[in-house]
């Protein structure tokens, strides 16, 4: 009775003692695309059944089940019953098997180069269907979700005001209490009538809600001035409130996909300005590749061409920012330094999108430092409002001619804006 | 190809690496090319007594960066096994595939599906055999413990703070007993602000708490500005 250690390999698993002895084995089928399905299993740290299938064989002779993944480990734990199984990474063990595989091949009937011949097949077919999975047009999958996000919100908005006024006739005093649309819906979801709001109550459902605040919600529950609502009225505003709470949850996951999925297809974009502004851009832009090749003057104003082409008609100002303006250092920062700061930010996100359509270099961390600098720059440089315009001019010259006009007297009606371009 | 070749010698030091000498009198480094007739990104291809020469460009491959930098010792021959961390488009293993032959092997791992996408494209769709396409993490080295054997080189070349750390970990896993560890370090990729020698000597110094004798460091430039190779051999 001892630990038993599990090699993984592209032939299957070996199962070897502590002296490094294989004691069993179970081997995949050997066609290279029944293994590549297992390794894309095994790379996502799930299991096969081969693993399972060699681990109750082995069950009644070993005391401990050594693996290295330890997150597969974990999984096994599940579905194997009546053995410890732990994650130990690197295995003494299992470096020594790989260090002399050669040896162990030998037992199979083997030889190197056929097994080499084997390796590089597995292993070209698993790299082929993870490309296929990877890059195909993710950019455009990012852009339908980033705007599925954007309906959501919109959704989520919508649900919540009408959830507030129809819970407000049974309830009105709450529409002041609770500020944040999930917590109301929530209450009305889990508690519903008015007379069950207790404070243990609201602790369960929201552990987060300070005491002071639910006291007073008990508190205002009780001398309420509301119509009275039967449970056959408040069923309907439940499967509402029902609706708000599942879509919240998908809202968290679409957020994390896109998180995800930008890790992958912009890196350098998302460290710049996060998962759902850079989300956010490759949408406004059409696709990354599209975005590489913008100039920053265009991605500055990304998210704004209505005011961008009013002012190109008019011959007034030009918009400072687009959908950019999200980005915190911008919003936060007093007016008259926002479009310097935007214009920078547009530069390095120019250079970034360059980097993650062509290279794949992971160059952000620079393009980060340097935008900081700037962005302090701008902030010292430029820390007061500049003086009010019309004081001076007025002062020397006479007011300033009106803005040029361009074809013709009479300009035709304004058309119809027509999005970008 | 406008300039003809005069000569063509092996390298004095290193194996498998040859000198090619133009007749205007300058000089290139080059190997022999596995795969002849193919180009891998648009070197220039030599012919000369028989056998076909692929040109080592210094500005594309910091490993021909560091041979031409008087690197002393590369220990890369004929039937190496290397793991190769960070294999991007394939430049520099593509080289050693080269040198290697067909009975060595570069596993060859990389993280970024777009620029392995042209490795497959470049190396393993031009009959490259003696290359392992892998597309995983180097952080994680289980993940592809089921393709790597023992290896006699660990080579890194990735753009990651902690590569020191990554290229041991990946050493404790794979590499057999008197096998070396080639590491380059990006001073850029790990900390901008520091100055480029004392984020080489902190990545040294990882290397030397993992128990590796540092047996040469050379800078890349010109070829490459904040750049070193590093080689070191695991205490035995």
């Amino acid at each position: 009775m001892a630990k038993i250690y599990i090699a993984t390999d592209v032939l299957g698993f070996f199962a070897l003692d502590e002296a490094g002895n294989v004691v069993d084995k179970e081997l995949y089928e050997k066609k290279p695309d029944v293994v590549a399905a297992r390794l894309m299993e095994l790379e996502k740290s799930n299991y096969v059944p081969e693993i399972v299938k060699l681990i109750e064989r082995i069950k009644p002779r070993a005391e401990k089940v050594v693996l290295e993944d330890p997150e597969l480990a974990r999984k096994l734990v599940a579905a194997v019953k009546g053995v410890e199984i732990v994650g130990e990474s690197p295995s003494h063990i299992l470096v020594e098997f790989r260090r002399n595989f050669p040896m162990y091949l030998g037992a199979l009937g083997l030889t190197w180069d056929e097994y080499q011949k084997f390796l590089f097949e597995v292993s070209d077919l698993v790299t082929r269907l993870k490309l296929r999975q990877a890059v195909e047009r993710r950019d455009l999958f990012i852009a339908q979700a980033i705007s599925t996000l954007d309906d959501v919100d919109k959704i989520l908005n919508l649900i919540a005001s009408r959830i507030r006024e129809w819970y407000g006739l049974h309830f009105p005093e709450l529409e002041e209490l609770i500020r944040d649309n999930k917590e109301y819906v929530t209450i009305v979801y889990h508690i519903g009538h008015r007379s069950r709001i207790a404070e243990d109550a609201l602790k369960k459902i929201l552990p987060e809600m300070p005491e002071e605040r639910a006291k007073r919600i008990v508190e205002s529950a009780k001398k309420s001035i509301g119509a009275e609502m039967s449970d056959w009225d408040l069923e309907q505003l439940k499967i509402y409130a029902d609706i708000y709470l599942n879509l919240d949850a998908y809202r968290e996951k679409l957020a994390t996909y896109i998180d995800e999925a930008m890790k992958e297809v912009a890196p350098n974009v998302r460290e710049l300005v996060g998962p759902l502004l850079g989300a956010r851009l490759i949408k406004l832009a059409g696709g990354l590749t599209r975005m590489a090749f913008l100039p920053a003057s265009t991605i500055q104003v990304l998210g704004a061409e209505k005011a961008l082409f009013r002012a190109l008609r008019t011959g007034g100002k030009p918009p400072k920012h687009g959908v950019i303006f999200q980005y915190p250092e911008i919003f936060r920062s007093p007016r008259w330094q926002r479009g310097k700061i935007a214009r920078a930010l547009a530069a390095k996100l120019a250079i970034a999108a360059k980097a993650d359509a062509f290279t794949g270099n992971f160059i952000a961390p620079r393009l980060k430092e340097e935008l900081l600098k700037r962005i302090q720059e701008v902030k010292t440089l430029y820390a007061k409002p500049p003086p009010k315009a019309p004081t001076q001019p007025a002062a020397k010259t006479p007011p300033p001619p009106p803005p040029p006009k361009k074809g013709g007297e009479k300009r035709p009606p304004p058309r119809r804006e027509r999005g970008r371009r | 190809m406008s300039i003809e070749v005069v000569d063509v010698r092996p390298h004095e030091r290193h194996y498998g690496v040859y000198i090619v000498k133009f007749e205007d009198g300058t000089e290139r480094i080059a190997t022999v090319n596995l795969t002849p007739g193919k180009r891998v990104y648009g070197e220039r291809l030599i012919k000369w007594g028989g056998l076909e020469y692929r040109e080592w460009n210094p500005y594309r491959s910091k490993l021909a960066a560091a041979i031409l930098n008087g690197l002393k010792f590369v220990p890369i021959a004929e039937g190496t096994h290397i793991l190769y961390l960070g294999a991007a488009s394939g430049t520099t293993p593509s080289h050693m595939s080269d040198i290697v032959g067909e009975r060595g092997l570069i596993y060859s791992v990389e993280f970024s599906p777009r620029v392995f996408r042209e490795f497959m494209e470049k190396l393993v769709d031009q009959g490259r055999r003696n290359v392992i396409p892998i597309l995983g993490d180097a952080r994680f080295p289980y993940q592809y413990a089921h393709y790597v054997k023992g290896v006699d080189v660990v080579y890194i070349d990735v753009a990651q703070p902690a590569q020191a750390k990554i290229l041991a970990d990946n050493a404790d896993y794979f590499l057999k007993p008197g096998g070396h560890v080639m590491l380059v370090i990006k001073a850029m990729s790990i900390d901008v602000t520091a100055p480029a020698t004392e984020t080489f000597k902190q990545e040294i110094n990882t290397l030397k708490e993992r128990g590796f004798d540092i047996i040469e460091t050379v800078h890349l430039e010109p070829y490459d500005t904040a750049h070193a190779m590093v080689i070191a051999k695991k205490k035995s």
